[in-house]
């Protein structure tokens, strides 16, 4: 029997899934399929057998726009930044301590979402 | 800024010359980078074997999902036998990537199996005649391709790493599998022990040829220098055959089993195990599907491949019908 099921047959698909409701998505891997619905069916079988999962996204791998080696090597930061980040303000916390007052760190600054009165 | 590197600009020296100091520093190589042409040889015979003997190595085992003595061992095999699958087309994915600018596809890979040009792991060229080999395919050829896995965790090619990672997560569900198979023998009745003697027997010298043979001076070939300096693997066959000798020797004499070599013992000053060699003539043989089971399981593989053609044919996007 003769079958073009060779070239044409399969699509690339990039498979994504988070693991719980509320959760953010992950990459996963690819895999192949002639189309989205088997795409998905295959993302379940390949990739979802055992662990927890709560959604599922495929995406045909020539929708997405990659970086070249050379943009993504662009990427890698200087290392200067401490402006950016608590590290270059770390000296607030002895001058605080001058005072008899804590600083108020990430950890600190991010309880403070919780419900119960303090 | 400064330090971006032109790819274009680059001489094919300074190309390999930043790709080696790239896995040296620890950096993982990411399919559409660039990388030196044995590199990626290298890496597709490596992956697509590896590939499509998780495909091979499931018909051995799936000929005992039928015949499972119970219904737990039953769903037991069956995800195991899934699993197999699984991994196979996760590794073809990271195998397809690779040969994509070669013009290579999926359809290549499985007319090279038919042909036999691309081959499937010796182990897999074995029969499989009891519920006894069942188990101990499970435990210790398992066993041997979880050492020889965990050794690429760290391969410098990122997808092959990723999908190692995913598998070796679901081999040890498949070693404890095995060994549960292989306790309820061990710990059965006078006719289930032997089962288990006897699959031991059968298996041993295709579990020291598992690992292949030390050197290329064996057997005229070997590909273990490339894939150390390139950071795909850090072990030699041998090591790796020792770290299996030594992790599983105890397990199976502490089970009352013997081991089908009366030269096997520990040499402490060297640090390693004396064994038998295999008869590495007949590794040869095997490696060119003259094994007791080539054929066989080839035969199978392209039965399926033949039956499912319609599947294809009615999914395909031209929808030609013939």
């Amino acid at each position: 029997m003769t079958t073009n099921n060779g070239r044409d047959f399969y699509q690339e698909f990039e498979v994504f899934s988070s693991k719980s409701n509320g959760d953010q998505v992950q990459h996963q891997f690819s895999l192949l399929a002639p189309n989205e619905e088997i795409a998905l069916v295959m993302a379940q079988e390949n990739f979802m057998r055992r662990q927890p999962v709560a959604d599922i996204w495929v995406v045909k791998r020539s929708n997405v726009r990659k970086m070249t080696q050379e943009e993504k090597e662009s990427l890698q930061r200087l290392d200067n930044k401490e402006y950016r980040t608590t590290k270059g303000y770390g000296y607030l916390k002895k001058k605080w301590r001058h005072y008899e007052q804590n600083i108020l760190d990430e950890k600190e600054i991010l309880s403070w979402g919780g419900d119960e009165k303090q | 800024m400064s330090t971006t590197l032109s790819y274009d600009r680059l001489s094919e020296e300074e190309k390999h010359a930043h790709f080696m100091e790239r896995i040296e520093k620890g950096d993982k190589i990411e399919a559409d980078d660039w990388m030196p042409d044995d590199y990626r040889m290298t890496l597709i015979k490596l992956i697509s074997m590896h590939g499509i003997s998780e495909i091979m190595g499931a018909l051995p085992e799936k000929e005992w999902v039928p015949k499972a003595p119970s219904l737990r061992r039953k769903l037991g095999i069956m995800a195991k036998v899934q699993d197999e699958m699984g991994h196979g087309q996760l590794l073809l994915r990271v195998a397809e990537d690779l040969m994509k600018p070669l013009g290579k596809t999926r359809e290549e890979i499985m007319q090279d199996l038919f042909r036999g040009d691309l081959k499937f792991h010796n182990v897999f060229h074995m029969p499989a005649p009891t519920w006894g080999d069942a188990g101990l395919i499970g435990w210790l050829v398992d066993g041997a391709a979880i050492i020889t896995q965990t050794n690429m965790l760290k391969a410098s090619y990122g997808p092959y790493a990723r999908a190692l990672k995913r598998i070796c997560a679901e081999e040890v569900f498949h070693a404890q599998h095995g060994e549960a198979i292989i306790m309820a023998l061990a710990e059965g009745t006078e006719e289930q022990r032997p089962l288990i003697q006897d699959a031991i027997d059968r298996w041993w010298e295709s579990l020291l040829m598992f690992f292949g043979p030390a050197s290329a001076s064996t057997t005229g070939a070997s590909k273990q220098d490339t894939t150390i300096k390139y950071r795909i693997r850090t072990k030699t066959n041998e090591e790796l055959r020792q770290d299996f000798l030594d992790k599983y020797i105890p397990r199976v004499l502490s089970l009352g089993l013997t081991i089908p070599d009366e030269t096997l013992h520990y040499d402490k000053e060297k640090g390693q195990w004396v064994y038998r060699q295999p008869d590495w003539k007949k590794f040869k043989e095997i490696v060119r599907n003259n094994g007791p089971k080539s054929k066989d399981r080839l035969d199978l593989r392209i039965t399926a491949y033949e039956n499912n053609a319609w599947v294809r044919e009615a999914l395909s996007p031209d929808g030609a019908v013939v």
